[in-house]
This record gives C-alpha cells, structure tokens and sequence, in this order.
C-alpha cells in the first residue's frame, strides 16, 4: 500500500515527539518494574532461605531449663521439631557480640563467604557485620580476651533484618555482631551461657496447648513467634511493600503517563484531519484508515516497552540491590518475569493504538468538508474571553491559548504535577524520616535514658522513675507491651490525645501507635492474654497518649502489675534524665530518644540511592512529559508562529506569546503536585505502621516544598530550552502556503 | 523620485543535479517610490520566490538587492526580522490572520511591535472594518478577512506592501473592493505596492508591469496612466 510508506517519513518528522512519549512510556513503567523486581527477588530469596535453613516458628525462654528427656516428650506428645540453643552476650566496649553454639535441627546458618570453622581457633561472623566494617575471612577478631580467626561469614534466617534489639527500629551492623563457634570452644567460654528454645511446629500441633504444657511444667518467661518477630517479618513484610508500592506506582504514573500520550497522539491525529479527509474523500475505508494511523500509536508503546524490558534487565541487579539496604548481605536473584516484559509492551500498545482508531473514528464522523477546511476541533467558541478588555495582545492570546484549549493545557499541568508528585514524594519521604528522630523528644518525655534491668525488682530505684513492663499480645499474637509507672513521673509523657494529664492511677492509656495498629479508640475494651500464661485480660481504654514510637498499654504501677501477678512495688526498667550507673550485666538495654535519630539516620544512609534513584526519575519524568506536550503546542501553533516571524517579531518574543500561558500552570501543577505527594506520603505511613513498629510522621518541610518547586520548574524550563530551536526552524513560507480558517 | 527597490543579478536555485530548478535566474529591477508594481507570471516562474527575497523570507544564492537603501543580501535572520518588522507589509492568499485574535487584536499584534504605528482605529476606518473589530477571523466572508490582512499589513506604515495573489481566494465583488482599498492606501500613504498575481486585469492599476517567466524577466511595461480598481474588468 502506498500509503505505507508514510510511516518512515511520518516518523521521522516526528521524531523528538516519539523519542519523548517513548522515554516517558518507558521510565514511568521502569519504576512499577524495578520495584516489582525487587519485592518479589527478595520474597523468592526468603522463602527458600527460610525453607533450607529450617526457620523457627517460635522462639522462647524458660525459666527452668528443659531437659534433652523433656524435648523428646514434647516432641512426640504436640507433634513439634524442638531445640536448645546457647547463647552469650559479650560487650568489650568497641563492639558487641552474640555468640552462638550452633544449632543442627532449627535455624541454620549459611556460609556466605570463606569456610565452616574446622578448629577451636575459629569463628563465623554476620555477613553484615563484616561487609560494614570490611573484616574477611582470614582476619583475627577477639572476643572476651580471646584471639580467633574469622574462617567465614554466614546468614541464618532468624536474622536476616540484624536489629540488636526488638524495641530497635533500624538494623546495627556497625558494632554490634553474630558469631559462631565450636560447641567445645564455646563450652570453654561461656559454659552453659543463657538458653533459648526454637521450636518448629507440626502441621496439626495445638500450639496453645504446647505453650501452656511449657509453662506449666517450665516456666515460659518469654516467646516470640516468628510472625512476630521483626528480624523474620521484616523480609517479607519489606519486599511486599515494594510490590506493593509497585502497583501503587503502576496505577498512578503510568496509567497518568498513558493518559497523557494518548492525549497528545489525540492531538497530532487531529493535526492531519485536511490529509484524513483527503484519503476519505479520495475513497479510503474508515477502516483502512483507522489502522492506518493507529499503527503510528503503536510506536510508543512498543519502543517504549522494549526499552522499559532492556533497561529493566540492565537495572534489575543494581536497583534490587539499593532495596536490599536494610538486609543482612543476601543475593536474590532479580529476574524480570516473562509476563511482566511481555504486558509492558503489550498494555501501553494496545492503549495507544485503541485511543488512535477512536480518535480516527470520531474524525470521520465529522463533514468531510470540515476535515478538509481543518476546521474539525476549532469551534473559537471558548476564544471569546478578554474580547473587549484593554490587556494587551500578548496576555489575551496567551489567556486564549489556555481556555481555548483545555486538553492542552491539561496535558501541560500533568507534566508537571507528575514531575512535582514524585520529587516532592522523595522530599517527604526524607522529611518523615528524620521527623522520627525530631519528635521523638517531646512524645516521649523529658527522659534521655530508659535502662531495661535484666531481673525484677522492688521498692524504688536509687535514682530515676522505676517503670513495670512485659511484653503480651493479641489474639493474633501482635505484640505490645503494658507498662506501669508511678502517676507523679515527670519524665513520661502523660498528655493525652484531648490534651489532658492521663489519670493512670484510675485507668488503662494507649499509645497512638497501639491504636493505630490495633485499632482500638478511647472508651474501646481491649482483650489481651500473656505470652506465657496465655491468661487473657480485657481493659477499658481511657484514652490516648501521644507516642508514635511505642506500642503500650499505661496504667499505673500496681494496676500493671495486677495484670502481670507480680507485686505492686516491682520494677524492672528505670527512666533517667542523666546516665545511671548500672553495671552492663545488669541491663538488658538502654534506649535512649536519640537512638530512633542514629537508626533513622543510618536508614537515610542506607536508603539514599533509592530515593535519589527516585526523584531523578522524577525529574525525567517531568522533562519528558513536558517535552512532548510543549513539542505538540509548538507543532499546533505552526502557523501562527510563522506568521510571527513574518511579522517581525522576535524568536524570544515568539516563545514568550505562545508558550508563556503554560507559566500560568506551573504554580498550580507544583502546589497540586506537593500536596499530592504529602498524601500519598501520609497513606505509605498509615499503611506501614505494622511494619516498621512505628508511626512515621507525615512531613513535608517548608525547604523541600522550595526545592520541591526549583527542581520541577528547572524540569519545566529545561523542557523549554530543548524546544527553542523549533521557533528558530520554523518554516516560514512553507507555513503559509497553507489555507486557514 | 527614488528607487525604493534595487535588485542586480539575483539567482536563486533550489535543488541540485538534475532536479535542480532555478528560480531566479540572474534578475535585475528596481522600482521607484509610492508606485503600485504588479508581477505577473505562470506557475513557477520565479514570482513568488522574488517577493519572498525582496521581503526577506528567503535569501539569495547570488546577486543584490537593496531596500529603501538598506542592502538586505547577507543580513542575518536577526537583522531580517529587524527588516521585516520596520518596512515590510505582507498580504498573503490565504490572508493568514491568527485565528485567536480578533479583528482589532491581529491589526493590535503588529501595532504593539512597531516603531511608528498608525492609528488602530484610524487604520480599521480606512478599510471600512471598524463594525468588525471584536469578531475573530473565522466570523468574516473572504473578502473582509482579507481587508483585516491588509489593516495588519499597513498599521506599522511600512516603506513596502507585498501582496502575494491578494486576491487569488476571492471573488470578483470582493476582489474589487480589496483593490480599491490597495489603491487608496497607494494614494493616502503613499505606500510603494508590489503585487504578485495570475490575474492579467489588475496588471492595469499598475504603474509598473513586470512579465517574469522560467525565473528571468521577459518584460517590463511602464504605464503612464493607471487605471483604477472600478475601471478594471475582473
């Protein structure tokens, strides 16, 4: 067909149009891609480590130690795979170490570089640990006074998120460290060391049975399911927020991407209307047609997508890895799946090419006679603003150009209300974070150290506020802790939610982080039961205390302890406002306000490449989109331009008239863009506050939103410069050869 | 009078080797002030390719041409704007008004670029398009467009008109009268008027007759008494 033969000229005249549509095509949907590529190489990871290192489904503590004839029985009676294993604290002051007898039968380590340990001389250590402070195998490292060298280091599935402590809110590689060593060397060591027990359950085991048969017969001072346990949930829980954020992304920006290039190709279609209604005329089908033009749609949705798979497979181990920050150092494989490669291209394809053949359809539906003048999609009736006012020509055209032509204008506010979504998304994603640090100093008091003792006591502590505090659950098994202070503390923050003092001798309190994951509000009942005992409780709530860092339930002392069967005058954590003198075998944990401000640090640290990689894309976004649309502006104004020239005005007086209008939709596109943002920022922190443990505050600070606007408006009149050139060409004779309206 | 026109040797080729046409093929010309020049010619002689030169649209490949003393052979796209904008008025076929604009606005949009204009409102009397001067372009017949065309084209009061087949989308009633205002601008402004057209009977309001054929001048004519645009047989 001769007509064919259209489409390398047709493509080559319009070249940076397809170039830009293709690009946006293909970075909006490299950013669904890269994080479903992520989520899901990291879940596949974790189901096969968890599954060859055997993972526990529970781990706990007794108080009396069960015996090799104890496991057994309860073995065979609850139908569970149970093991001991030894475990020691050692703290030299530089850095602190967990060491482990190894396990045979429930949480196996992996060697991840170097070898096993064949010798009393040597030791396996976290892979974390290692790479961070760039120890290999073959170097010394010296536990309680004793020389070994590190023959290897090792994953093991129960700490594959290496958070020190379960309170902790971000992973410590820096000084702190797992290691392995003989059962001979270890005995040698530690002795017994302290004890936990891993515990696999079989597929029909009663395990509310189990627990309280443990109980019973050795007394259960704690348990920790694995589904609650953080260094576990976190794998998957993390990567299923990257699939998640996945679909998230794929249903805003490229859907909106999408929308945006079918708009324009709308556009261009109806640019051709004198060539549509001359074929037509000249006795093409509607048909012929249609999948004529529609063939040209199709161009960028499949170089977009056949750029989005090829980068994608170049991108995917880089970008995988920069989700793999929080980790211990594991090695997902990052594949692109098939379906995913081939929906790419076909999706946004077929989109184009559908919206093309109903834009053609609806042209022909018109006069021919109409096709034929251009006069199809130019009824002037929205042209009749500013007819008699005083403003001069420029502004009036320019106001003209803006109503006149909605769709236009609309594609240009979503270029740039795309571009400032997500820089400013990237902005608030920094924000919140460090906000977390910030107000942790007035939500949790005026404490600065929390010292968790390692034994109960009783009476009052020689300084500071004594705090009563265990862990329970729900009938989930979702943790949180029921705390009793004295009612005179003045280092707890008691102000509650209607802004009064919590009257805690005469009430149960929970924190905002305890409502928003459990779902409880003031005047609700809450029924609780303990780890152990598995002996269920259920309060009032009296109301809510600001505290988005910790998941508790307050009263007063004697009421906490009512509820644990301990004696009101018990403590087993004190709060000081200066550091206390405990010695370090005394405390299990110190926990200070500025700790949240290091771990959220270290995780902008680690997370960086992400959200840089993430507000670059931003910027490409806005860019290109812009590009394309402003081209499209520019080809639609062809004549006019033209005739300018002619005129003699002026190319910069030129670009002034007829693209200064869209200046009018930078500031609405910018401010739309941020609030946006700001929302979908406060969703991923409500929908992820089961996740981290903490309620991350939704911020967006007044230098961001600057930046914010600096970085779209540079994308903006980036896209603008790019285009200068096209007045400068423009063909001023060929132009008006051409017969108007 | 003077020479408001000066053109030596002008060449001008488009395309190479075989499919090589020459345009202009060594034209000389010049044309005195405040005269009316009509430039007749079949399809592809060179005419219109000699009006865009002289209105520096385009550029020579060889040859001279002067304007109004400025010589506008080798000025760069700036200084041809700077031209285009200070002595130069076009009229064009297709009158080729800015369909956003309304009457008043597209004779406003070169007023407000101009050094001296004339009168807005003094300009759409002339042409008798005062009654339309809120209406946009699509709103009025041919004819009244192509009088907005003629509006814009002398609002900055230019040394020279260019009317390029002015009336070649009209008919013989509109015609007319948009040469009956060409000639009255002639006459109240004393504008120099060089028109490009197929149509031999306005050779008649001319005072200068110029024959271009295969991209040479085969003729010049000078008229000693030019008709008007009543007396002319369109």
């Amino acid at each position: 067909m001769k007509l064919n033969k259209r489409y390398t000229r047709s493509v080559r005249a319009n070249l940076p149009f397809y170039i830009a549509a293709s690009l946006l095509t293909m970075v909006t949907l490299l950013m669904f891609y890269l994080f479903y590529i992520a989520g899901t190489g990291i879940n596949r990871f974790g189901d096969e480590f968890f599954s060859e290192g055997r993972l526990e489904d529970a781990t706990f503590t007794t108080y009396a130690e069960i015996t090799d004839g104890g496991i057994l029985s309860l073995e065979r009676k609850y139908d569970v795979r149970l093991e001991k294993e030894r475990f020691a604290g050692v703290d030299d002051g530089q850095r602190r170490v967990r060491v482990f007898c190894p396990t045979r039968r429930i949480d196996l380590y992996r060697i991840q570089t170097g070898h096993d340990f064949s010798a009393d001389n040597e030791i396996l250590i976290s892979a974390g640990y290692a790479e961070e402070n760039d120890v290999r195998p073959g170097d010394q490292l010296t536990i309680s006074g004793h020389t070994y060298t590190i023959a290897g280091t090792f994953l093991r599935p129960d700490y594959l998120y290496m958070v020190e402590n379960l309170t902790d809110d971000y992973k410590n590689v820096t000084d702190f460290l797992l290691a392995y060593m003989t059962p001979d060397e270890f005995q040698r060591q530690f002795g017994g060391g302290s004890v936990n027990y891993k515990v696999i359950y079989g597929k029909d085991t009663d395990q509310a049975a189990f627990r309280r048969q443990v109980n019973e017969d050795y007394f259960m001072s704690g348990y920790l399911a694995a589904d609650s346990n953080k260094r576990v949930t976190f794998v998957h829980e993390q990567a299923d927020m990257f699939i998640l954020s996945a679909w998230f992304i794929l249903v805003i920006f490229p859907l909106l991407t999408v929308a945006l290039v079918c708009i324009l190709l709308g556009r261009r279609i109806r640019a051709e209307q004198k060539l549509i209604g001359t074929l037509s005329a000249m006795g093409y089908s509607k048909g012929r047609l249609m999948r004529h033009y529609s063939l040209f749609a199709l161009i960028p949705g499949i170089a977009g997508g056949l750029l989005t798979a090829a980068a994608a497979l170049l991108l995917a181990e880089p970008f995988g890895s920069l989700g793999l920050a929080d980790y211990e150092p594991m090695k997902p494989a990052f594949t692109l799946p098939l379906w995913v490669a081939v929906s790419g291209v076909v999706i946004p394809s077929a989109i184009y090419y559908v919206s093309a053949m109903l834009r053609v359809r609806r042209l022909l539906r018109e006069d021919t006679v109409r096709l034929l003048a251009g006069q199809v999609g130019s009824d002037g009736r929205s042209r009749r603003v500013l007819v008699r006012s005083k403003a001069t020509v420029r502004r009036k055209f320019a106001v003209r150009q803006l109503v006149a032509s909605p769709g236009r204008s609309f594609v240009v506010f979503l270029g740039i209300f795309l571009g400032a979504v997500i820089v400013a998304f990237s902005f608030s994603f920094v924000d919140s974070v460090r906000a977390v640090g910030d107000q942790a100093h007035g939500e949790f008091g005026s404490f600065e150290y929390e010292y968790v003792l390692n034994s109960l006591r009783t009476g009052r502590p020689w300084n500071g506020e004594a705090v009563l505090a265990l862990p329970y659950e729900d009938g989930n098994g979702r943790r949180f802790t029921v705390m009793g202070l004295d009612s005179g503390t003045r280092l707890w923050n008691l102000t509650t939610t209607d802004g009064e003092r919590a009257d805690i001798d005469n009430g149960f309190y929970i924190s905002t982080l305890c409502e928003a994951i459990f779902d409880l509000h003031k005047g609700d009942s809450f029924t609780f039961r303990s780890i152990t005992t598995l002996r269920e409780h259920t309060v009032k709530i009296d109301g809510v205390i600001r505290n988005g860092y910790h998941s508790y339930l307050l009263t007063s002392r004697e009421k906490a302890a009512a509820v644990m069967g301990l004696d009101g005058a018990n403590y087993n954590a004190v709060l000081s406002a200066a550091p206390l003198d405990y010695r370090s075998d005394e405390v299990t944990e110190i926990i200070s306000d500025r700790t949240y401000e290091t771990q959220m640090e270290n995780m902008l640290t680690a997370m960086g490449g992400l959200i840089y990689a993430f507000m670059i894309i931003g910027m490409i976004v806005c860019i290109a989109s812009l590009y394309a649309t402003i081209n499209t502006i520019l080809s639609e104004n062809g004549h006019n331009i033209s005739m300018l020239k002619v005129l003699g005005y002026e190319n910069r007086r030129i670009n002034r008239m007829v693209l200064s209008s869209n200046h009018l939709l930078l500031l609405p596109g910018i401010a739309l863009g941020t609030l946006a943002a700001y929302g979908i920022m406060a969703w991923y922190c409500a929908e992820f506050v089961e996740v981290e443990s903490i309620m991350i505050p939704a911020t967006l600070c007044p230098k961001s939103i600057v930046l914010t606007a600096v970085i779209t408006a540079s994308s903006y009149f980036i896209s603008l410069l790019l285009l200068r050139r096209k007045v400068d060409r423009a063909d001023m004779i060929a132009a008006l050869k051409d017969e108007r309206e | 009078m003077e020479n408001i026109i000066e053109i030596k040797g002008a060449k001008k080729q488009y395309g190479s080797g075989e499919a090589a046409v020459f345009a202009l093929d060594g034209v000389d010309f010049s044309l005195a002030e405040e005269k009316i020049c009509v430039i007749l010619g079949p399809s592809g002689s060179g005419k219109s390719t000699l009006l865009n030169m002289i209105g520096g649209l385009d550029s020579l490949d060889a040859g001279e041409i002067t304007v109004d003393g400025v010589p506008i052979t080798g000025l760069g796209k700036k200084a041809l704007t700077a031209y285009r904008k200070r002595k130069i008025g076009f009229v064009f076929q297709f009158y080729n008004l800015i369909p956003d604009l309304t009457v008043e606005e597209n004779v406003q949009v070169v007023a407000e670029i101009a050094e001296k204009p004339l009168d807005t409102d003094e300009i759409l009397r002339a042409l008798d398009i005062e009654k339309y001067r809120y209406r946009f372009p699509r709103e009025l017949s041919g004819g009244q467009q192509q009088r907005v065309a003629i509006a814009r084209a002398m609002v900055k009061n230019p040394r020279l008109l260019l009317c390029d087949e002015l009336t070649g989308a009209l008919d013989s009633r509109s015609s007319r009268s948009v040469l009956r205002f060409i000639e009255k601008i002639n006459r109240e402004y004393g504008t120099t008027t060089l028109i490009i057209t197929h149509n031999e009977a306005i050779a008649g309001m001319a005072d200068t007759v110029l024959h271009i054929k295969d991209g040479k001048i085969a003729s010049v004519e000078d008229h000693d008494r030019r008709l008007s645009a009543d007396e002319i047989e369109l």
